[in-house]
């Protein structure tokens, strides 16, 4: 029977089966379940949102059905706390073991595999097929927080040379502006552009799963083989599905995370035809106009600043009663990169 | 009869299936399997066959098969069917 751990004794038990898999015991998680046999703990695993993680099998019950017993239980708590689809990383060697209980390898990478249960991204697509134009199309993934004049010139640039440009917009809500604003911002400030879509990237492109570094302030956690997953899966189901041959980015003079993953897409993408157009950024004044420039600027109540870097949709937005609130934020002690 | 609720029953082990339920405006029935290729058609003609019985129209429907026979996707299917009507009534 699986249950629940909850006390410290089960605690220090779950952490040396963990770690003896080879895995890092991380404290962060909703649920951590194991099984226990004559009063040994022989399996565990952890839940923390839509993400399974920390599954370790005492090496000689592995052959056994623990791991679906365990799975089975995390994938009911998970349901019930609202998540559909369901995300795990796992050693390339493991992959199988997760394929025969229904999990759907969504990459391929030399060092991890990642896999889905409950068919997310088969829904994603579903969703978003009406969407689909034939032709040599474009993509540009961005987080827009807020759509800044850099933004609409790198996708007014980028629409001019592609059938169609798809706009994916970070789905993540960890932005100073959430994604519902940011979401309608860059609808507004493109909506004269006729073969640009605007859709957002779910859990598929730059999130918490595929890219969680991206979040972080000052990351240097695996970062090369996350920001190639992320990619990874970009090309092999996003880009053939879309019908997408070029992907666009800025320069990017200031973040190290933008700029390296930039040069990663140049490393992964060709893989699946997929090729990388990097544009150069729109200057104004002594710098390039971005979104971190303009909430710099609306922290220091700056408006004037912010007039010359955004379009007029965003600063309408920013100045209406709606945007008070982010503004008022910003002024305070919200410093997030991205 | 309505899905009115979020509803879930069954398990990953071998022989067995998950069934996951939520309200939609139209029928929709999402089959994984691991057998999939050889009796997925199977598999949804027993789905619809239980859906018919309690007239069930509406709603989504995601199973994850492992090889169950008939009446166990019956049984798990039923489950859920009562655990969404329950829900809802609660």
């Amino acid at each position: 029977m699986v249950v629940e751990l909850i006390s410290h004794r089960d605690f220090h038990r779950a952490r040396e089966l963990v770690t003896g898999g080879g895995l890092l015991f991380e404290e962060n998680f909703a649920n951590l379940v194991g099984i226990f046999e004559e009063d040994a703990l022989v399996a565990v695993g952890a839940r923390e949102g839509n993400i399974l993680k920390m599954i370790a099998i005492e090496p000689s019950r592995q052959s056994g059905a623990l791991l679906g017993e365990l799975v089975s239980e995390l994938i009911r708590l998970g349901y019930e706390a609202g998540n559909d689809s369901f995300f795990i990383f796992t050693g390339p060697q493991n992959a199988a073991s997760f394929q025969a209980l229904n999990f759907i390898p969504l990459v391929h990478h030399p060092k991890t595999t990642l896999l889905e249960y409950g068919g997310g991204l088969g829904r994603y697509l579903e969703a978003h097929r009406s969407l689909v134009r034939e032709g040599e199309n474009g993509a540009v993934v961005v987080n827009c927080n807020p759509f800044t004049l850099g933004h609409r010139y790198l996708i007014e640039e980028a629409a001019r040379r592609v059938d169609t440009l798809y706009v994916f917009v970070v789905r993540e809500d960890r932005s100073s502006f959430p994604f519902e604003i940011r979401f309608r911002l860059v609808r507004e400030g493109t909506a004269d552009l006729a073969n640009v879509t605007v859709l957002e990237s779910s859990a598929y492109a730059v999130s918490h799963i595929t890219f969680p570094t991206y979040f972080l302030k000052d990351a240097d956690s695996p970062f090369d083989i996350q920001m190639e997953v992320d990619l990874s899966l970009f090309g092999r189901h996003l880009a053939p599905f879309f019908h997408i041959r070029r992907r666009f980015t800025g320069t990017e003079p200031y973040c190290r995370t933008t700029r390296l993953y930039s040069e990663a897409m140049k490393r992964i993408l060709p893989r699946y035809g997929v090729e990388t157009v990097q544009l150069e950024r729109r200057w104004e004044g002594e710098e390039v106009v971005s979104a971190f420039r303009v909430r710099e600027a609306l922290r220091k109540e700056a408006h004037e600043t912010v007039r010359r870097l955004v379009p007029p949709s965003t600063l309408r937005f920013i100045l209406s009663d709606e945007g008070k609130e982010i503004r008022e934020r910003l002024s305070g002690s919200d410093r997030r990169r991205h | 009869m309505k899905i009115a609720r979020r509803a879930q029953a069954g398990t990953m082990q071998s022989s067995d299936l998950q069934v996951f339920l939520e309200p939609a405006d139209t029928l929709n029935i999402e089959i994984e399997s691991t057998v999939k290729k050889q009796f997925e058609h199977l598999i949804r003609q027993k789905i619809e066959e239980v859906l018919g019985r309690h007239g069930v129209t509406a709603g989504t429907i995601r199973i994850t098969d492992r090889g169950a026979l008939d009446y166990a996707i019956e049984a798990r299917l039923e489950t859920a069917l009562r655990r969404a009507i329950k829900e809802s009534e609660a």
